[in-house]
């Protein structure tokens, strides 16, 4: 409810704007381009092969770029919301008087989509580049591929200044170690370089396939405990997703058992849940709001550092831990040594924070996420238990029995369609750009809306409904492959995407073959904190098969 | 030449960590690098192909690679002048390593595409049924002489 509120709020707000004129014409310039299948025939009709995926937007991206580069648009002309004389936009994310709600940017986003077309600016936020969210698909498809050497995802400048400034005596201390998070340019490419080989690789992550399945098998057990009479979770339910993500990354980064699922309130595994925790959720209200933290140290700001350190410091002890073992035993058997031999213990450790900042609450979200809207669909527990059984025949899970399994990956996929964990992307372009027919400056950050697209009619068929099919008939239905990227595209894409995948196959597996689940309470909405998951209490039912 | 050792290390790793496992060899069938990376050890020295690479506009780019490398490796390697190919350096996360293969080359290439290689493929430019990523094509002897077209790109489309 106070979502809507708060849309309502701010629509009142904008009413008077005067930038209708504007936004009219914008609509118009863009619908154009969308239909550009349609509309330019004899272009699509030049490609020279015939593919099963619509690619009549591709063909006639260069087209359009031809026909609006007479009239190309500037800067100014973008539709959005009007920043405020010295106040900006920020104001709009104070919560009650601004009605834009840091933890209903979803909703808010939606609104900008219908109420001023394919890309909206975002202007005059404190403290931070102005903003252009982007609802095209073919025009986030021609920005990734305009991709330079070192794409500049636009990150947290809170982040950037633990790295750069508070910590710089360790971040700073080697070359090119500053990690790939908050990080930029020459210095992130070649970290990137030392770690994505090895992160990356298909075969690396699969020889995790039967240790992570031990710490899913470790959840299911924990999941029987923790059900009441009804058999139903406790309403904290997240939290211990979040044991079974930290168990598992643990184990991929880490090299090491946390021993999460036995820990109790102060142990190291409950600190470092905490601490991730902590930093996820101050980040959001850290760059989002008015950055008070570069003038004094917040409250808020202190303890966004205090978990940082936490984290680097539990980090590193492993990473020592690993490296005496390395030395010990010699050659590399895993994610860890790899890294330690191929590039130092240094690199190990940096590699292993940032995958920690970023690969606890991603996975464990979209797993939360997972479970709900499979718990509301029993035809589709059905199937997928079908196809589980049919593959593995009553015999453990070996590496590669997953690619057998495609309706288990479509079923992922269509809930990272329909519910991005991450529901928005970015990069600040680096050169300028024409995006929509405007000339777009360097130095903006352009934000892909997935969300939004990944829940538009004109990318995906029947949009609206939960159709793992989609994924796998795909010639059946229509779908735009860049409105839905839920791990990013091209050289900066998730360098976690293998595991999170991997662990998310496992634990579906692992819960579809244990339970039937069921959800008997009030439908939840949908929320932003900071991941997109659902909002309130998840009291799933799981009942053994 | 220190990313080449650290390869080696990774390659040995897995085909130790093959060994270990090879109850379900079959099912490793999608695990490209490990096949590859294991052939190229065996057959680092000596074995040649001939690799032909057809551009857009036509231009044939001929050239002579060793067995076991990957057509991505090809590029690299002989410093071919194809603009933004492999901008992933080869860990599928790109799709500008995109090749277009002659249907009968196609259906003789030793592997499947792999599901992460079909989820990049989708994302790739003018994408046909006989489309693949070059950094996961492994040659082998049997390749020789196989000649592949690199489609166009979305500069190619715009100018
Ligand atoms: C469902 C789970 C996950 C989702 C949806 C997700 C999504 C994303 C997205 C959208 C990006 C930005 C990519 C781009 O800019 O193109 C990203 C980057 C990243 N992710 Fe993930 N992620 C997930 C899990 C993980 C996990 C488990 C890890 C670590 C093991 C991880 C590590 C990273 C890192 C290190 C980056 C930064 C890469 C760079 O800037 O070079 N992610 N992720
Ligand atoms: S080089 Fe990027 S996918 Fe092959």
């Amino acid at each position: 409810m106070r979502n809507r509120l708060g849309v309502v709020k701010w629509r009142i707000r904008s009413l008077s704007e005067r930038k209708l004129t504007t936004s009219a014409r914008c609509f118009k310039a863009i619908d154009n381009g969308s239909e550009i299948g349609n509309n330019f025939p004899a272009r699509a009709a030049q490609c020279p092969i015939k593919v099963q995926r619509a690619r009549s937007t591709h063909a006639a991206v260069g087209t359009v770029l031809d026909t609006v580069s007479s009239a190309v648009k500037s800067w100014d002309e973008v539709p959005g919301p009007k920043p405020l004389p010295l106040l900006g936009n920020t104001w709009r994310f104070v919560p009650y008087i601004g009605g834009y709600s840091v933890e209903h940017v979803d909703k808010v986003c939606m609104s900008l989509r219908q109420k001023y077309g394919k890309c909206v600016k975002m202007a005059g936020l404190l403290g931070r580049p102005d903003m252009l969210f982007v609802f095209d698909a073919g025009e986030v498809e021609r920005v990734f591929r305009g991709e330079d050497a070192a794409p500049h995802r636009p990150s947290m400048p809170s982040l950037n200044y633990y790295k750069h400034t508070l910590r710089k005596d360790f971040f700073g201390a080697e070359q090119d170690c500053a990690g790939v998070i908050a990080v930029h340019g020459d210095s992130w490419a070649a970290f990137r370089t030392k770690v994505s080989k090895v992160a990356l690789s298909t075969s690396s992550a699969a020889q995790y396939t039967v240790p992570v399945a031990e710490v899913a098998d470790a959840f299911v057990n924990r999941i029987r405990q923790i059900r009441d009479e009804n058999l139903e979770t406790p309403g904290d339910f997240l939290n211990e997703v979040n044991k079974w993500s930290l168990e598992s990354l643990g184990l991929i980064a880490l090299d090491t058992r946390l021993g999460c699922f036995e820990s109790v309130e102060g142990s190291e595994s409950q600190r470092l849940i905490d601490a991730v925790h902590t930093f996820f959720l101050s980040v959001g209200e850290l760059e989002l709001r008015a950055p008070w933290w570069r003038i004094y140290p917040t409250a808020m700001f202190r303890r966004y550092v205090a978990a940082l350190d936490t984290i680097l410091s539990v980090t590193l002890r492993h990473v020592e831990r690993a490296l005496k073992e390395c030395e010990a035993n010699g050659g590399s058997k895993s994610l860890l040594q790899d890294l330690v031999s191929a590039a130092g213990s240094r690199v190990a450790a940096v590699a292993a924070l940032d995958l920690f900042l970023v690969g606890i609450d991603t996975t464990s979200n979209a797993v939360a996420s997972t479970l709900y809207q499979l718990a509301l669909r029993p035809e589709v527990q059905e199937r997928l238990h079908e196809e589980i059984t049919k593959v593995l025949q009553g015999r453990p899970l070996t590496p590669g029995d997953i690619n057998q399994m495609p309706y288990l990956k479509a079923c992922i996929k269509e809930v990272l369609r329909m519910f991005p964990v991450v529901i928005g992307n970015g990069r600040q372009l680096t050169k300028d750009t024409v995006i929509c027919g405007y000339n777009i400056p360097k130095g903006t950050q352009v934000i892909f809306q997935h969300y939004v697209m990944g829940n538009s009619e004109e990318y995906f068929t029947n949009a609206s409904e939960f159709r793992p099919e989609r994924w796998i008939q795909r010639s059946m239905y229509k779908h735009h492959a860049f409105a839905s990227l839920p791990f990013g595209f091209g050289k900066r894409m998730c360098l976690g995407r293998r595991f999170a995948e991997l662990e998310m196959h496992i634990v579906l597996c692992k819960i579809v073959q244990a339970f039937k689940m069921e959800y008997h309470h009030q439908p939840l909405d949908y929320h932003i904190h900071p991941m997109y998951t659902p909002d309130g209490p998840l009291r799933l039912k799981f009942i053994d098969r | 030449m220190f990313l080449k050792n650290c390869l080696r290390i990774f390659s040995s790793a897995r085909i130790r960590f093959l060994l270990n496992n090879n109850v379900k060899a079959s099912t490793f069938v999608n695990y490209k690098s490990v096949a590859s990376l294991s052939t190229s050890k065996l057959a680092l020295e000596s074995e040649k192909v001939k690799v032909t690479f057809v551009l857009n506009d036509g231009k044939r780019l001929e050239t002579v690679a060793n067995v076991g490398d990957t057509l991505l490796d090809v590029v690299v390697n002989n410093d071919l002048n194809i603009e933004g190919f492999g901008a992933c350096e080869g860990t599928v996360t790109c799709s500008t390593c995109h090749v277009i293969l002659k249907p009968e080359d196609f259906e003789r290439l030793p592997e499947e595409a792999s599901d992460e290689e079909r989820d990049m493929l989708d994302l790739a430019y003018s994408l046909t049924e006989t489309s693949r990523l070059g950094c996961q094509i492994t040659l082998t002897k049997e390749l020789d002489g196989l000649e592949v077209k690199v489609p166009e790109t979305i500069n190619d489309a715009r100018s």
